[in-house]
């Protein structure tokens, strides 16, 4: 498929008033990131019982949505799925993007943001968050030298660049998965299923982000959009929607079985509060039922606006996978003695509680904003969008898919 | 378009050189990291005893004085205060009617120290004689340590703290931003003195904390735990902590 790609003009009022607000809300996140510095971390919500709040639930949204993206892009030059060349090169970018967010929201919400050159010079090989450091710069390399070859056409690098960071992607979210899965102590941390289930919960975050910025951007500049190719990727949704739900599945069940475990699987699945309410409808209804319903339903599943719904809903719901893998373990006491009852003046023995206070809120709006302000730079910058996107079915197929959607007229 | 594919390539070749530092330089000085102990031998394993049949719930003993010789300060907020050592009260679950019992907990210095493994740039260390300490220079703040350690023993200090003119000048300076935790009053034992709550536990608690070499067969400590009436806090763990309780 010979697909051209064009920078966006950016001279129109409205991409200036998208790039005006995307960067001011961009600027939310180094401006609350100093405001944490400057006061100390008492201004948010962490306390010494929950060490690890929104920033790093954001963190590891992103890197997911990352990774996802990454996967994505590779899929036309290292599966040869050439229907889904033409947003290549933008999920590279998002890629790219995301990782860089990823990052400066674990960096900022350091309590020594100062201190960031101290990770190039000191290491600890056990560390999963040194290994990551690695992981996470190595991996921003292999997404910009694929975004290169991309753009020179270079079919060999691109299907050599594109392996490897499908490779690189896996690992670095099977890392991420590690930060918690091995941690033994937490009794809804340690699992050896997180690493997988990371990767599972990424690419399907990552599909649903690129349908969304697709239809955006496709819309925004008044291009071709085929909605067969939104409906494609909204099944290839759907399948990595039903690899999530049964790593759930079968990480609850296993957590269920025993009996050291019953309080903690049963904080989590029924008497959790806010947590449980964010399992069962943020995740588990809206997040991966519904969507999976919208995506393989014979009629619904090919309507865009429907997919795009799905798209969403799927997002958050991803998000909220996120939150309740990183808080909850957090927030249920830690086992001093298993077989007695314990208190003090330091929490011990108690339930926790979190909520994200408004510098976190903003600190994490500012790093979308991050996201969204760098994408429409980079757009304006180099040739990252095609004229036109258009599925290409398989060749028994061609003859009666002759005429070709376009859904906004 | 050939303008931007080099500028593109620029920016590639700045990623890169990135990459390879980051790579690169952790493990050039990964051999420089050895040389911390300060003086600490290795002919010596410092650890504790606590007899708690000697813990009354009311003695704040080891509490307060640990506070006074370290300077650790009171924050307003419970869930924020930074502990280096705290009374926890137990009983045994399930038992209507049991006994509440108290003893000291701290950080316990652990063989296998989980905050050790998993701290990214190495700030957590065990000196050469056992003691665990917190490098504040180092520490970045990612708090990775607070979530990997069983036994909640360190404490982020999540606001500035002033310095009292009337605080102990041995205990090390209090920083922002990083996370610390009892250091056995490192800067006592180097003197040859004993850790400030075992000393205060003598004079004004049930004298139930006992500090020695663990390497010495005729110390205090070794002979308790030879016998076999010492446990640890949750041994199923295997981080091996250098404290130990009689009496659980």
């Amino acid at each position: 498929m010979n697909i051209k790609f064009t920078k966006v003009e950016g001279n129109s009022a409205s991409y200036w008033a998208y790039m005006a607000l995307t960067g001011l809300v961009a600027a939310l996140a180094p401006l609350t990131a100093l405001y944490m510095f400057i006061n100390g971390h008492h201004v948010t919500g962490m306390t010494n019982q929950v060490p690890w709040g929104m920033p790093i639930v954001m963190a590891v949204f992103l890197i997911g949505a990352s990774a996802g993206s990454l996967v994505l892009s590779a899929m036309s030059s290292v599966f040869g799925k050439t229907e889904y060349k033409p947003f290549a090169r933008i999920a590279a970018l998002l890629a790219i993007l995301l990782i860089m967010a990823a990052l400066m929201a674990i960096i900022l919400d350091w309590g020594r943001p100062d201190r960031i050159l101290v990770p190039f010079f000191h290491f600890q090989p056990r560390s999963m968050f040194s290994l990551n450091a690695i992981l996470y710069n190595s991996y921003m390399l292999v997404g910009f030298l694929y975004l290169i070859a991309q753009f020179k056409d270079n079919t060999r690098w691109m299907k050599i660049l594109g392996l490897a960071a499908v490779f690189i992607a896996v690992g670095v979210h099977s890392g991420t998965g590690a930060i918690f899965g091995f941690v033994y102590v937490r009794e809804l941390y340690g699992s050896p299923l997180l690493p997988p289930s990371f990767i599972a919960a990424a690419l399907s975050s990552g599909t649903g982000l690129m349908i969304i910025a697709l239809y955006l951007m496709f819309r925004a500049t008044g291009r071709r959009l085929d909605n067969r190719l939104i409906s494609s990727l909204g099944r290839l949704m759907g399948v990595f929607m039903m690899v999530v739900f049964y790593f759930l599945f079968i990480e609850n069940v296993t957590r269920s079985y025993a009996p050291k475990n019953y309080e903690a699987a049963s904080f989590l699945l029924f008497h959790g509060g806010k947590y449980t309410l964010m399992f069962w409808l943020g995740l588990g209804l809206s997040g991966l039922v519904i969507p999976t319903m919208i995506v393989f339903h014979p009629r619904y599943g090919r309507a865009t606006g429907w997919v795009l719904v799905a798209s969403a809903l799927q997002v958050v719901g991803v998000f909220f996978e996120r939150y309740i893998i990183v808080i909850p373990a957090q927030v249920m006491p830690l086992e001093f003695f298993p077989d007695k009852e314990i208190t003090s003046v330091f929490g011990d023995g108690q339930f926790a509680n979190y909520s994200v206070s408004l510098v976190e809120a903003l600190y994490s709006l500012g790093l979308m904003g991050v996201v969204a302000f760098g994408f429409g730079l980079c757009v304006k910058l180099w040739p990252m969008l095609p004229t036109e996107a258009v599925h290409i079915p398989p060749e028994a197929e061609l003859a009666e898919a002759r005429e070709v959607h376009e859904f906004w007229g | 378009m050939s303008v931007d594919r080099r500028d593109f390539l620029k920016i590639g070749a700045v990623m890169a050189a990135g990459t390879v530092v980051s790579s690169g330089a952790p493990l050039l000085t990964a051999a420089m990291a050895e040389g911390e102990n300060s003086g600490a031998s290795a002919r010596n394993q410092w650890g504790m005893v606590i007899d708690i049949n000697k813990c009354s719930p009311d003695c704040t003993a080891c509490y307060d004085a640990c506070r006074k010789e370290n300077n650790v300060p009171h924050f307003p907020e419970p869930e924020l205060d930074i502990h280096w050592i705290r009374k926890i009260t137990f009983k045994q679950k399930g038992v209507p009617g049991a006994e509440e019992r108290a003893m000291p907990a701290m950080c316990y210095h652990c063989q296998h120290a989980p905050c050790e493994h998993v701290c990214p740039v190495a700030a957590t260390f065990t000196r050469a004689d056992g003691i665990v300490l917190v490098d504040k220079h180092r520490c970045i703040g990612c708090r990775y340590c607070m979530i990997a350690c069983p036994y909640k023993a360190r404490s982020f200090v999540s606001r500035h703290v002033e310095h009292d003119p009337a605080e102990n000048p041995d205990a090390p300076i209090r920083m922002h931003g990083v996370v610390e935790k009892c250091d056995l009053c490192v800067h006592r034992i180097d003197k040859g003195e004993k850790p400030a709550c075992v000393e205060a536990c003598a004079k004004a608690g049930g004298g139930g904390m006992l500090f020695g070499d663990l390497n010495d067969p005729d110390s205090e400590v070794s002979k308790i735990v030879r016998t076999g009436k010492a446990t640890r806090i949750r041994a199923d763990l295997g981080t091996n902590p250098r404290v130990f309780y009689v009496g659980i």
